[in-house]
């Protein structure tokens, strides 16, 4: 079996798949599972395997092209690039606040232990 | 039994053969079309379902056969096509009737979850150069022996017999009298490639992708052994020569057989739990169990859930040119013998 990175949806889901496709590579982006150089499936190759329209996947592209992490040559797929991340503003940081709280209710409301959860932060923290 | 009775009888017990088998040629987790536990199928209710399409095959075969039988060669109308029109009619009625019982009763849903390889070259499939040469170079080969014995090719020879196996159509000796059945190999040959190229490249990566693609590349091989006979036979002279150009379907039906064994057995290997399928799951996109159509799927081809190859997506209005175009081939490759002049 090849160890090729995949990317992975739930068409089912609640969650948009273009906010799924984004999730998902930034995962590996941030992880290291894609590497600089690395070239991604064209629009049209990633559409028809995900089962989704070609705009749900080039907007996916153009969001993290715009993040820094992609390089989109016209015809061509998406070749990933160096990124320096830049320092968060304050007005980023109260976002990500704000989202991790409700996320950390959401999972608390779910029944999840604090302490499990701080495991499972920590952990992603780290992987990521 | 005439032998030109034989020719309007063996398609409808092949065509009857292979829809016998049809139902078991299918990914496990599939029945009739429909999703089903992969154990169903060995179930007594799944047995009673194939038991019960099978009976209905046989005895509209038996019908089909029977009106053959009485019209064949006579009226080749009433005899040939409509007995086999019907035959297909009544078995895909059969079909859609059990997918239906099978998708009510017994059907399970599971996730759309989709996966996509993120490297590039593991998207897509490539054809194999080393086996889909051979046959060109043979083609090439039997081209340049006609050449090289060109002085012993009669001046005029037969290349099409009638249903009673006497010639009804000669060739002369020229470029495209003897050169002829070659170059229509190679377009027949061409033909395959170009499905089996599109497939690797326009459809998701799949077992049933990699089986198909080899199995195109491998019926290269008794497709063109087929003209390579035909083109050699002015100089191999027979004495039935029909008779030769029939064996040649031998080959032909032993590769085909040969290859849908291999395929299904690569087929309805069950996968494990934590693999996700990469063909959408939802029954509904699946009418009668057989025509897939999703509007939001930017596929054209899709793998089939019974049989082995693939369908279109008739929800994807690219189809549709494709459609027109594959009606188009058979035309094209009904003109192609009239670039071979026939002197008769």
């Amino acid at each position: 079996m090849s160890a090729d990175p995949t990317l992975r949806i739930d068409l089912d889901s609640s969650v948009p798949a273009y906010r799924q496709i984004v999730d998902g590579l930034r995962v590996l982006l941030v992880s290291g599972k894609l590497k600089p150089g690395a070239e991604l499936p064209s629009v049209r190759r990633m559409a028809l395997d995900l089962g989704v329209h070609f705009n749900t996947v080039a907007e996916a592209y153009r969001a993290l092209a715009d993040e820094g992490w992609l390089d989109l040559r016209h015809g061509r797929g998406a070749t990933v690039v160096e990124r320096e991340a830049p320092p968060p503003s304050a007005e980023q940081l109260d976002e990500f606040r704000n989202r991790l709280r409700s996320l950390t209710a959401e999972t608390r409301a779910k029944g999840v232990p604090a302490a499990k959860l701080r495991s499972l932060l920590r952990a992603a923290a780290e992987e990521l | 039994m005439r032998t030109s009775v034989l020719i309007f009888v063996w398609p409808l017990i092949l065509v009857a053969a292979v829809l016998y088998v049809m139902p078991l040629i299918t990914r496990a987790g599939i029945f009739f079309g429909a999703t089903v536990d992969p154990d169903f199928p060995r179930s007594s209710e799944g047995r009673r379902l194939l038991r019960s399409y099978r009976l209905q095959l046989v005895l509209w075969s038996v019908a089909a056969l029977a009106v053959t039988l009485a019209w064949a060669p006579e009226h080749p109308l009433l005899g040939g096509l409509v007995p086999m029109v019907v035959l297909l009619a009544a078995v895909s009625i059969a079909y859609w009737r059990n997918f239906r019982v099978v998708h009510m009763r017994y059907g399970i849903t599971r996730p759309e979850v989709r996966q996509a390889s993120l490297s590039p070259a593991a998207a897509q499939a490539n054809l194999r150069v080393g086996l889909i040469a051979p046959p060109f170079i043979a083609l090439g080969l039997t081209a340049l022996y006609l050449r090289l014995h060109w002085s012993e090719i009669p001046e005029r020879f037969p290349v099409h017999w009638g249903a009673d196996g006497q010639p009804n159509g000669w060739a002369i000796r020229d470029a495209h009298g003897v050169y002829g059945p070659l170059l229509m190999g190679i377009a027949m040959s061409v033909l395959v490639l170009v499905m089996a190229w599109v497939i690797a490249r326009l459809s998701r990566n799949t077992v049933m992708r990699s089986v198909t693609v080899r199995s195109l590349e491998v019926l290269l091989y008794p497709l063109t052994l087929t003209f390579i006979v035909i083109g050699l036979l002015p100089l191999m002279r027979p004495a039935n020569p029909a008779a030769i150009v029939l064996l040649t379907i031998i080959p032909m039906l032993l590769t085909v057989v040969g290859v849908m064994y291999w395929s299904y057995r690569k087929i309805s290997v069950p996968a494990p739990e934590t693999d996700v399928s990469p063909e959408p799951q939802r029954d509904a996109y699946w009418k009668a169990g057989m025509f897939y159509y999703n509007p939001n799927d930017p596929a054209i081809f899709v793998a089939k859930r019974v049989g082995i190859g693939y369908t279109i997506n008739l929800g994807n209005k690219i189809s549709w040119l494709v459609i027109t175009g594959l009606l188009l081939i058979p035309l094209v490759i009904a003109l192609l013998p009239a670039l071979v002049p026939h002197a008769r």
